[in-house]
C-alpha cells in the first residue's frame, strides 16, 4: 500500500542554511539573556515572574495527593502516640511557666536597662507564616517556591526567610501568590554574618553544597569549630541576630560552615518583612 | 481544506506533546520530598527529554522546543537565565550529531551515546557557570548529578516512550491515499 508523508519536512539546502542561521540566533539569544542577567537590568524579573505565576500552581495541584496522604499518616501516628504526648507536654508546660516568670522579670530588667543606656531600637519586623511547595534546585542552583505572595502581606525581594533552626534564605522573586527563595547554600546568596560570641564580622557565601564560607573576616578573628554566625544587620536588608550556621572548620585559609537547618524540614517556613534600607533620597543626602 | 485543517491540527499536537511530557515530569519531581537526591534527579527529565525525543522524534521536537524548555528550567530552578538555554542548544545539536551518524538499533548503544552527550552537555554547563560566577562551582555535585541523569536515562525514556506510543500515532505521521 502507498503511503504519504506528510509530517516530515523535505530538507532542501535553503532550510539548510536558514536552520543554521536560526540556531546562531538562538545560542546569541541565551547569551545576550546570561548578559543581561548579570547586568540586572528589571526585564529577566518579570519574565522570571510570568513563568512563576504559571507553574507555581501547577506543582500546587500535583502535591496535593501527596500532601494528603502525609496528612493522613501524620494524623494517624499522632492518635496511636496521644497518651505519651500528652504526659511529654504537661511536664513541658510545668517548665514553661517557670521560664515565663524569668523572662518577664528579664525583660523588665532589659526595658530599664535600654532606657538608660538610651537604646535606639530596630523596628518591630511583620512576619508571615508559609507553606513549601516545591524545591527547584540542582547542582547549579538551590531554591524553594512559597505558597505565599505579594497579596498576603508587605513581602519584598531581599526578605529573611527563617525556619524553627534559623535563616534559610531570602526571598529572590515575588508574584501575586507565590514567591521564590534562594537558599542561603545557593552560589548566588551573600549573608553579613556576625561571630555570636566573638562578634567577629565576615560574609557567609553559598557553595551550592551543604557548607558555607565565610569570607572578609578581620585577621586577628576569634573563629573556633562550633562556634554559631548569626546575621549582623549590616545593611539594613536583614534583622539581626537570626541563627545561620556553625562553625565546622577553621584554618588560617579558609573558614567553612553548616546551615543550621537541614533541607528535610523546610514544610513551613516564616518570612521577616524586615527592611530598614533608606530610601533613595535618605541614600542620596547620606553620601 | 478539511483534511489539510486536520493535518495542522495533528501537527501542532504532536510538537506539543514531547514538551509537555518533559515540563510534567519536571513538575512532578519540584514536588517537596524529604530525599536530599532528589535536587540531582529534578534535571533528568530535562536531558533525557530532549536527547529522546531529538532521537526518536525529530518531525516533533525541534531547537525551538529545547530554546523554550531552557527558559522553563532556568526560571523554576532559579538559575542564571540563559546558562540552561545554552546548555540545552547544546545537547540538542549533539543529539542531532549522533543521530546524523549513528544508526542506533539497540537501547544499550543509545544509553551509551546518551551518557557521552550529558557529559559532555555538563562540561560545558560547568564552564558557563563558572565564567557566570566568576569561580568554580563544585566539581563532585556536577558529576553526581550528571551521573544521577545517564542513571536514571531508561526509568524516563520508558516513560517516553508510552508517552510517544499513545499520544503520537504511527497514523499522524504516515496517512492512506487514496486510490
Amino acid at each position: 500500500m502507498k503511503r504519504q508523508r506528510i509530517l516530515f519536512i523535505k530538507e532542501n539546502y535553503v532550510l539548510r542554511i536558514f536552520k543554521n542561521f536560526m540556531m546562531a540566533g538562538l545560542f546569541a539569544i541565551a547569551l545576550l539573556l546570561i548578559l543581561v542577567h548579570k547586568i540586572d537590568l528589571g526585564l529577566i524579573s518579570g519574565v522570571s515572574k510570568g513563568v512563576l505565576f504559571i507553574t507555581a500552581p501547577l506543582i500546587r495541584t500535583a502535591g496535593l495527593p501527596a500532601e494528603g496522604l502525609s496528612y493522613a499518616y501524620k494524623k494517624a501516628s499522632e492518635i496511636t502516640n496521644v497518651y505519651q504526648e500528652n504526659e511529654r507536654l504537661r511536664k513541658e508546660n510545668n517548665e514553661l511557666f517557670l521560664l515565663k516568670d524569668q523572662m518577664r522579670a528579664v525583660q523588665a530588667e532589659n526595658a530599664i536597662l535600654k532606657k538608660l543606656l538610651h537604646h535606639f531600637d530596630t523596628p518591630n519586623a511583620q512576619t508571615y507564616t508559609a507553606r513549601v511547595i516545591a524545591e527547584t534546585g540542582s547542582a547549579v542552583a538551590n531554591s524553594l517556591i512559597l505558597y505565599i505572595g505579594k497579596n498576603e502581606g508587605k513581602i519584598t525581594p531581599g526578605n529573611a526567610v527563617v525556619s524553627s533552626k534559623g535563616l534559610i534564605g531570602r526571598i529572590d522573586l515575588i508574584s501575586g501568590k507565590y514567591a521564590r527563595v534562594t537558599l542561603i547554600t545557593d552560589i548566588n546568596s551573600k549573608i553579613p554574618a556576625v561571630v555570636k560570641k566573638s562578634r567577629d564580622r565576615g560574609i557567609l557565601i553559598g557553595t551550592n553544597t551543604q557548607e558555607l564560607k565565610l569570607i572578609f573576616t578581620p585577621l586577628l578573628a576569634e573563629l573556633h569549630k562550633g562556634d554559631i554566625l548569626v546575621t549582623s544587620g549590616i545593611g539594613g536588608g536583614l534583622p539581626p541576630d537570626i541563627p545561620v550556621a556553625v562553625i565546622k572548620k577553621a584554618t588560617t585559609d579558609t573558614i567553612t560552615a553548616v546551615p543550621l537547618y537541614s533541607p528535610k524540614e523546610l514544610e513551613i517556613v516564616k518570612i521577616i518583612a524586615y527592611d530598614i534600607t533608606p530610601d533613595e533620597q535618605t541614600a542620596e543626602e547620606l553620601e | 481544506m478539511k483534511r489539510l485543517f486536520k493535518n495542522i491540527l495533528q501537527e501542532s499536537a504532536a510538537l506539543l506533546v514531547p514538551l509537555a511530557s518533559i515540563m510534567l515530569l519536571v513538575l512532578i519531581l519540584s514536588i517537596p520530598r524529604t530525599g536530599g537526591y532528589w535536587n540531582f534527579l529534578r534535571q533528568a527529565p530535562f536531558y533525557a527529554g530532549i536527547y529522546f525525543w531529538q532521537s526518536q522524534r525529530p518531525d516533533a521536537f525541534n531547537i525551538f522546543s529545547a530554546f523554550i524548555l531552557g527558559i522553563f528550567a532556568d526560571v523554576l530552578g532559579g538559575a542564571p537565565l540563559g546558562i540552561n538555554i545554552m546548555s540545552f542548544l547544546i545537547l540538542y545539536i549533539i543529539a542531532v550529531r549522533i543521530t546524523a551518524q549513528f544508526n542506533i538499533k539497540r537501547f544499550s548503544y543509545s544509553w551509551l551515546l546518551f551518557s557521552g552527550a550529558t557529559i559532555l552537555t555538563f562540561i560545558f554547563k560547568t564552564l558557563i557557570v563558572s565564567a557566570f560566577y566568576r569561580r568554580f562551582i563544585p566539581l563532585n555535585l556536577i558529576i553526581l548529578e550528571s551521573a544521577l541523569i545517564i542513571a536514571a536515562y531508561p526509568l524516563f525514556a520508558r516513560i517516553y516512550i508510552w508517552i510517544e506510543r499513545r499520544l503520537i500515532h504511527l497514523e499522524v505521521r504516515y496517512e492512506k491515499i487514496e486510490p
